[in-house]
């Protein structure tokens, strides 16, 4: 029987160096094939997700992963294939055994895999892979439904962003499609910022057509002709992959003069980020795309009025996008199943920090923390405890223990003072000093805001020299009230997204662990050790 | 159209912002960034202002560029907003030293402190970045100057901190700052101004220096065939025209 060899090369899987496994399993394949009467085939394939025990090798349709491959164990996997698995590379589970299959590996076991459906079974360098699984079809049949019955489509799956400020994707493009005036402009947002994040990288560069064909989906359903896909120059291979499958795309008629023949064009073309983290906020990246210096801009108008080059816009993050193929394919109801009420369909998080499995992971809305941080994550690594977990990036807020049974999805976590922000999940443990942690992000967020707005700008500058203060040991009480003023200036004054969010980290330190100030102010300590507090130590 | 300001039934032209119909009725909205003569740029947010919709949803936004509309009743003095612009003063003046002119009275009025407690790095710094002078030269068409940097480090600046080949020595950008922030220096028939030295041209009536060579060549170019006797500083210009007739 045909085997396929699936080599994870995932930016993290290619950091620990799964190319040269690829290259090696490639050259003793050949030896194999050479005088056996069974070809064997191998593939690159994008992120599995589990990068922290990569490189990850799979063998299908034995359905057998390996994990920590180096060049040196290719000999016994190639010589073991269709016999007993290679036993010490295999995941370990939390009762010590060895595990075969992907599925009963406790970080699997419990996701669901929609958004990264693809990823990590097929090459995202091969168009004809992802055809292959029905790739594009929703494509077809979206061509041959009313731009109205779409966008209805959408709306019924009750998708919402997955940027981070979770707006109603359906109605976002209603309202694009309700202007008269063309041309109209369609933009991925693929500027993922977020210390710690990498869903949409993973995304871009594992399954690249799911994101096009949402893409062109969407442009059929507002009547855009044109769009632009922003991604991060930091991330080489996204970009990479994201331009050979719009090559492929457009040489296959799929995208391009006549999407598949009908008539219709739409085109793509690629503009790469300069890694400011503010222009992932639409209006700043839609003057970013124009040429101008990525700020926010100052008038009250949404992007889907007048967005690029003041024509109506949709600019949706590249997950959003990614969904769009499922929920015309499948139909908007299905999708709608899965989820909370408000909250439908799964998220990707990058769990990462104190954790010990740490990794990619797609689970259903309305998952708990616990659910994600224990079960999938298996929890803090060594006796330590669990302190706390920031979700949403810089601009999130960081919840406690006692927390941990609250449901993701949108609303809740706003209602705690976190946000689901682009799905960065940040674990931390007892070792963490939470002032610490605030002050860590209100200094990425000083350095990362365009600096007009005062209260973002100057309000951000204040904070950081308050907070370096009371972790140097030299803090008081009236500190305090002044990082209650600007929190709240922050939150209503602030001319963008990013300074109206940027006070969640200090709020929700203040609000759930004020025991670490008063500490810190009071008693010249840190309990954690983290803080060196100065002559008072 | 008609709204609401302040309990006061002001009449607004469509399309103006509330900054300009409440300036309109003398009612006072304090900001830094706004010149009349140049767009909104919601940058010192000392204008903001708090708007009520039909369904009584209440809203803080920038005045000087959220545009008037008839089913919005807007309140530019609640205590909200004098806290908010309170903070927004405190955190200005924390970081500009030498409070001075509007500034200075602005914070006198909302009973801000100075605290510059945490500022000891902050050395002699004028500027509160609010962008009017980087706007004026854009509009002249020069762009000479632009913001640099981002977050904290943000500061005005020509290209690569270099004198800029657009500037004209207008200093333009100079007499729209509210903080006097802009070092534009006349001494001895030279105006020096962004690194750059310019000549400066003397009123052939009134003998006082009142623009540049640079400037004047560059005005030449933008009116073309349009007579103008760039000799006279627009006051003399004035009086000679209407002695001359011409």
């Amino acid at each position: 029987m045909k085997k396929t060899i699936l080599v994870c090369c995932g930016t993290g899987c290619i950091a620990g160096g799964s190319l040269a496994v690829a290259a090696a399993l490639k050259e003793k394949i050949s030896e194999l094939n050479a005088d056996a009467a069974v070809e064997t085939g191998i593939k690159q394939t994008g992120c599995n997700g589990f990068c922290e025990h990569g490189p990850i090798v799979k063998i299908m349709p034995d359905d057998i992963s390996y994990y920590r491959v180096r060049v040196k164990d290719t000999a016994e996997i190639i010589g073991n294939l269709g016999k007993k698995p290679v036993e010490r590379l295999l995941y370990r589970d939390d009762a010590g055994k060895r595990v075969k299959s992907q599925m009963e590996n406790p970080f699997y076991a419990t996701q669901k895999k929609l958004v990264l459906r693809n990823i990590g079974d097929i090459d995202p360098g091969n168009i004809n892979d992802y055809i292959f699984r029905g790739g594009y079809e929703a494509l077809k049949k979206a061509l041959s439904t009313p731009p109205e019955d779409i966008i209805s489509e959408v709306e019924k799956s009750g998708l919402r962003g997955r940027g981070g400020a979770g707006f109603p994707t359906g109605r976002k493009w209603r309202i694009a499609a309700g202007y008269d005036n063309f041309p109209k402009y369609v933009i991925m947002n693929g500027d993922e910022g977020d210390p710690g994040a990498f869903m949409d990288r993973s995304i871009l560069e594992g399954d690249p057509h799911s994101v096009l064909e949402g893409i062109a989906i969407c442009a059929l359903a507002i009547g855009a002709s044109e769009g632009f896909l922003y991604i991060r120059e930091e991330y080489p291979l996204a970009l990479r992959n994201v331009k050979k499958a719009l090559a492929d795309a457009e040489n296959a008629g799929i995208l391009g003069d006549s999407i598949f023949n009908s008539g219709k064009s739409l085109h793509l073309s690629v503009v790469r980020g300069g890694g400011a983290f503010v222009c992932g906020e639409s209006t700043a990246m839609i003057t970013s795309i124009e040429g101008g210096i990525g700020q926010p801009r100052a008038k009250y108008l949404y992007p889907t009025e007048q967005g690029l080059w003041n024509k109506p816009t949709v600019m949706n993050n590249v997950e959003t996008f990614s969904n769009i193929p499922l929920i015309i394919g499948d139909g908007g109801a299905k999708f709608a199943e899965i989820g909370t009420e408000n909250s439908k369909g799964t998220k990707v998080f990058a769990l990462v920090g104190k954790i010990r499995r740490s990794g990619l992971v797609e689970v259903p809305m309305g998952t708990t923390l616990r659910e994600i941080i224990f079960d999938i994550g298996g929890g803090i690594p060594g006796e330590r405890r669990f302190k706390a977990v920031q979700i949403g990036g810089p601009s999130g807020g960081c919840l406690p223990e006692s927390l941990l049974d609250v449901s993701v999805d949108f609303d809740t976590l706003l209602s705690y003072g976190a946000m689901m922000g682009s799905g960065g999940m940040i674990v931390m443990d007892e070792r963490t000093c939470m002032v610490e942690v605030a002050k860590y992000n209100v200094e990425f967020l000083a350095k990362e805001c365009c600096g007009t707005c005062v209260p973002c700008r100057e309000g951000l500058r204040k904070l950081l020299d308050i907070l370096t203060k009371i972790c140097g040991g030299t803090g008081d009480n009236a500190d305090l009230e002044m990082v209650e003023s600007i929190c709240e200036a922050l939150k209503e004054t602030s001319r963008c997204g990013l300074g109206k969010t940027a006070a969640n980290p200090v709020l929700t330190s203040l609000k759930y662990f004020p025991g670490e100030y008063e500490e810190h102010i009071a008693q010249k300590r840190c309990k954690a050790g983290v803080c060196g507090m100065g002559e008072a130590k | 159209m008609n709204i609401q300001i302040d309990g006061k039934t002001c009449i607004a032209e469509p399309g103006e912002s509330i900054l300009e119909t409440a300036r309109r009725n003398n009612i006072d909205i304090p900001s830094l960034c706004h010149h009349e003569a140049l767009p909104g740029l919601a940058c010192c947010r000392l204008c903001v202002v708090e708007i009520e919709d039909a369904t009584g949803n209440r809203l803080v936004v920038a005045s000087c560029v959220y545009p008037v509309a008839e089913s919005v009743t807007v309140y530019t003095n609640t205590e909200k907003i004098k806290k908010h612009r309170r903070t927004n003063l405190t955190l200005l003046a924390g970081h500009v030293p030498e409070v001075k002119g509007v500034l200075l009275a602005y914070c006198r009025e909302y009973g801000v402190i100075r605290d510059d407690s945490h500022m000891k790095a902050v050395v002699k710094e004028k500027c509160i970045l609010c962008g009017l002078c980087v706007t004026a030269c854009e509009a002249l068409g020069n762009s000479a100057i632009q913001m640099a940097m981002r977050g904290i480090d943000r500061v005005v600046a020509p290209p690569f901190n270099e004198p800029s080949l657009n500037c004209i020595g207008c200093a333009s950008c100079a007499r729209v700052c509210p903080t006097d922030a802009i070092d534009c220096e006349s001494v001895s028939g030279n105006r020096k101004i962004w690194g750059k030295t310019f000549s400066l041209v003397k009123c052939a009536a009134c003998g006082e220096p009142y623009a540049t060579v640079d400037e004047l060549d560059w005005l030449k170019g933008k009116l073309l065939d349009t007579e103008l006797n760039l000799a006279y500083c627009p006051n003399c210009r004035r009086r000679v025209s209407v002695n001359t007739g011409k």
